[in-house]
């Protein structure tokens, strides 16, 4: 599984960021229904039936793919929205759905067996014999592996499955083992699995109190913020709090992560797709981001050392990290 | 009908020393009222080594007091290594295996096997799945509400479904270990902090409230899940175990509480003070079987 | 770009504008707010429709350079838009207010402030549902809205006058930034004497707007 370029897998909030992705020069889009059968079930975002049609038509226009992401966990007594989900993608011809549940993926597999199976990240199968597992019963084509695995790592899982992997190369970064963290429904009630959301906003609230900022998320204070310090989306892992007399960002810094220094290893490693992290990100980022990562992976597949500079001034403060690609992060 | 409701004693989920686990599984063993007892190391591979044959003297002891044994996996299977011990665990054992990752699957396979609360078993279609693979025994995740359990619980079949009634939730896990970096170290040197907080790491918020615990590269909440009022909902609803996860204190004591309740004495009032005496340590939460935050304390 | 906790606004093509419109009769502000949520709705119906799981679709926009604040009411079929006194309240319960320089906001309302930004900058101060500011921002990023084409198209003829406005704001905004105190003066004169012919065809608006509800119906038909 090596050779040629890395595909370029890109979010879409919105079919304005779907065609503005398209025209950035992604290779594939991924994208979800205006519902909680996907991730970033964030208000105003996602995509009707009717979006999604004339999305694939325009991304088909410019040989791009459109994977469609039903990737929360269906709801007991309520299995109704996932299996449409996965029903519509198939009948409007999207090229691949993005999954995690057991069951909803073995729905796929029984009803709609042509259809391209991706397993989510949200399905956590961080090593080789787990991912073996979802492609032995489940036919899974893909997987996209967890922030978590280290470079040689994802080397050593590519030489022991055949399968394709995807990885994170831009965005956010989940510190937890994604789909297998409580923290949003601790606190507020709503959890990515349950619910497509993480510290979801309509449960944030900003106070101003002695001259600092409070981000509170539920009943617990996340953050406080001085005058003039730039204050970020209170989620929750990446908040500051108080352990061993302390105050730090104990689980994450507010970084954002970015493998655009280390395609060649990732190429190397025989990864054949990197995700772009960002359906709730505007079409003017989705655009910037997805160009630059144009230009670097082509650079990459030409065997140059892609310049970065771009993407480093798209990162909030420039706090930029390859995560736990290297092993040091742990 | 008490004899079809059991009571679980879950894993032990900190580093405690080698002779105080001795201890607790001893006097587990000859005090405790309870029907199963999950022995293993879930949360971190590292540990594992400081207990020696601790673990596999107290379960002699546990199934001569008459005690089902079953043993509990890895919650994070990260490389080769754990996949080696857990393929080890799955072949060497007797009893019953608790899977805490799928990775542990394919190796009980077509054998009866437990499912752990750090499997994601979240509806009907999953349940029914892993039960026609030879799951007979499902801890449900601890986000899951009343009403969820209940749909669970009808499609369950011949499976037992069982649910945390006490003890800090598990909330995550992370390839990092957030015990190491608190103390400014890597986890490759990690120097086995976590023995520090018996029950956990108090992470509080910048204005002092208890909010998490940390227990290595697991993060807990601070609240203790009790759920001695809603005995006769979990009942009704159809479920038959009750798992009480252990913390450093007097477990007996809780046992007994919960003996008692399952064999229908229910003084709920004196229930709940035994129980809020014995782990004042942290303010009990119900939120979650409510459909409310986890973190959220409701009274009923 | 002004820190709500600042006190003095920062001088901005809105405050220039707020200058300009002060003297324009409030129904002829109103006609034209009017025009303005006729066209979004014609152009751009998706954006409501990405409201529609919000149970409260009532926003207070205060621009806190401007001496009057706005009232969206985003819920379909007949989104409104109002224009509120200083001193007026929404005469419905709002989800959220959103507070900030007009130049914060438009940035906000034409996509370039994304989801996430919104809370990396404190050039807004929102105050209520976060999720249903979330929302707006979502909505209005999905459509490809150019505020300046897409709302000042519609004013027809008016449309001409208006952008000049705008745009006369926006560079005296940015010399002003260079000099504020010696031009602060300077700036009031001619956009005042533009202002005066402004108003005379913000009030022809009034009537153009009366036959509005009608034409919308045909068109939906």
């Amino acid at each position: 599984m090596t050779g040629g370029a890395l595909e370029l897998v890109c979010p879409a909030g919105t079919p304005a960021s779907l065609r503005a992705a398209v025209d950035a020069g992604a290779d594939a889009i991924y994208l979800g229904f205006r519902d909680e059968t996907n991730a970033r079930n964030f208000p105003g975002l996602n995509f009707s039936r009717d979006e999604l049609a004339d999305g694939i038509k325009y991304a088909g226009s410019k040989g791009v793919k459109v994977l469609v992401a039903i990737n929360t966990y269906p709801r007991a007594g309520n299995p109704g929205p996932w299996r449409a989900a996965v029903d519509d993608a198939a009948r409007l011809g999207a090229w691949a759905v993005i999954l995690a549940d057991i069951g909803l993926l073995d729905y796929a597999r029984q009803n709609h067996p042509d259809l391209r199976r991706h397993l989510s990240v949200q399905a956590s199968a961080a090593n080789a014999q787990a991912i073996k597992f979802y492609c032995d019963e489940f036919g899974v084509k893909r997987v996209v592996l967890p922030r978590v695995l280290t470079v040689d790592e994802i080397a050593r899982i590519n030489d022991a499955v055949e399968v394709e992997t995807e990885v994170f190369a831009f965005g956010g970064m989940c510190v937890m083992a994604e789909g297998r963290c409580l923290l949003s429904s601790y606190a507020t009630g709503e959890s990515p699995n349950m619910n497509g959301v993480c510290s979801p906003a309509e449960h944030i609230h900003y106070e101003e109190r002695d001259g600092q900022l409070v981000s509170r998320l539920g009943d617990f204070t996340i953050n406080k913020f001085r005058e003039g310090e730039p204050a970020g989306y209170p989620t929750l892992c990446k908040g500051r709090f108080r352990a061993c007399s302390r105050d730090s960002y104990l689980f994450e810094e507010p970084v954002s992560l970015d493998v655009s220094n280390i395609l060649p290893d990732l190429m190397k490693a025989g990864v054949t797709a990197l995700k772009i992290e960002g359906r709730q990100r505007g079409k003017a980022y989705v655009a910037q981001v997805v160009s630059a990562f144009r230009r670097a992976v082509d650079a990459a597949a030409r065997g140059e050392q892609p310049d970065t500079a771009d993407l480093a001034s798209i990162t909030e403060g420039g706090q930029q990290s390859t995560g736990a690609y290297e092993k040091g992060w742990r | 009908m008490s004899d079809s409701l059991k009571l679980t004693l879950g894993p032990l989920l900190f580093n405690w020393p080698a002779d105080q686990v001795a201890e607790f599984y001893g006097r587990i063993a000859e005090l405790a009222p309870v029907d199963t007892v999950c022995l293993g190391e879930v949360v971190c591979q590292k540990r594992e080594p400081l207990l020696g044959g601790t673990l596999a003297e107290a379960a002699g002891q546990l199934a001569d007091a008459g005690k089902e044994v079953v043993w509990s996996g890895y919650g994070l299977i990260a490389d080769e290594k754990d996949m080696a011990a857990t393929k080890g665990l799955a072949e060497s054992s007797e009893g019953l295996v608790e899977a805490n990752d799928i990775t542990a699957l394919p190796f009980l396979q077509g054998r009866p096997h437990a499912i752990g609360p750090l499997v994601n078993v979240y509806n009907e279609d999953t349940l029914r799945w892993l039960v026609a693979r030879g799951a007979t025994r499902i801890c449900l995740a601890p986000e899951l509400s009343r009403d969820a359990i209940a749909r669970l619980t009808e499609a369950a079949g011949e499976a037992e479904l069982e649910v945390q009634v006490f003890g800090r939730l598990p909330l995550a896990l992370s390839a990092r270990c957030y015990h190491a970096r608190a103390h400014g170290l890597h986890k490759d040197g990690c120097q086995y902090v976590c023995d520090r907080d018996p029950d956990g790491m108090a992470v509080d918020t910048l204005d002092n409230e208890h909010f998490l615990a940390v227990n290595g590269i697991q993060t807990l909440s601070h609240s203790i899940v009790e759920l001695s009022a809603e005995i006769d909902d979990l009942i009704g609803i159809g479920v038959t175990r009750f798992r009480l996860s252990p913390h450093h204190v007097d477990m007996v004591a809780i046992a007994h509480v919960w003996r008692d309740l399952l064999e229908g004495k229910r003084d709920l009032p004196r229930a709940r003070r035994i129980i809020q005496t014995v782990a004042a340590f942290a303010p009990p939460s119900n939120g979650y079987f409510h459909a409310r935050p986890g973190a959220v304390a409701l009274n009923n | 770009m002004s820190q709500p906790g600042q006190r003095a606004p920062a001088l901005s093509p809105v405050l220039l504008l707020g200058f300009a419109l002060r003297p324009a009769p409030k129904p002829a502000l109103q006609a034209a707010a009017s025009l303005a949520m006729a066209a979004l709705l014609r152009g751009h119906r998706s954006v409501f429709e990405r409201l529609e799981g919000l149970a409260n679709r009532d926003f207070l926009i205060d621009p806190v350079d401007l001496p009057f604040r706005f009232h969206l009411s985003a819920a379909l079929p007949s989104p409104r838009l109002r224009i509120l006194g200083e001193d007026e309240e929404p005469a419905a319960p709002v989800a959220a207010t959103i507070k900030g320089s007009l130049p914060a906001l438009i940035d906000l309302l034409e996509g370039r402030v994304d989801g996430d930004a919104l809370f990396f900058s404190r050039a807004l101060a929102v105050e209520g549902d976060m999720g249903a500011v979330v929302a707006l921002r979502n909505a209005v990023d999905g459509a490809d809205i150019a505020l300046t084409e897409d709302l000042l198209r519609p004013l027809g003829p008016f449309g001409g006058p208006a952008r000049g406005l705008l745009r006369a704001g926006g560079m005296l905004y940015r010399r002003a930034e260079r000099d504020l105190e010696t031009l602060r003066a300077a700036l009031v004169a001619p956009v005042q004497r533009r202002c005066d012919s402004q108003e005379a065809k913000l009030r022809d608006l009034d009537e153009t707007v009366a036959n509005m509800p009608t034409r919308r119906r045909e068109r939906q038909s």
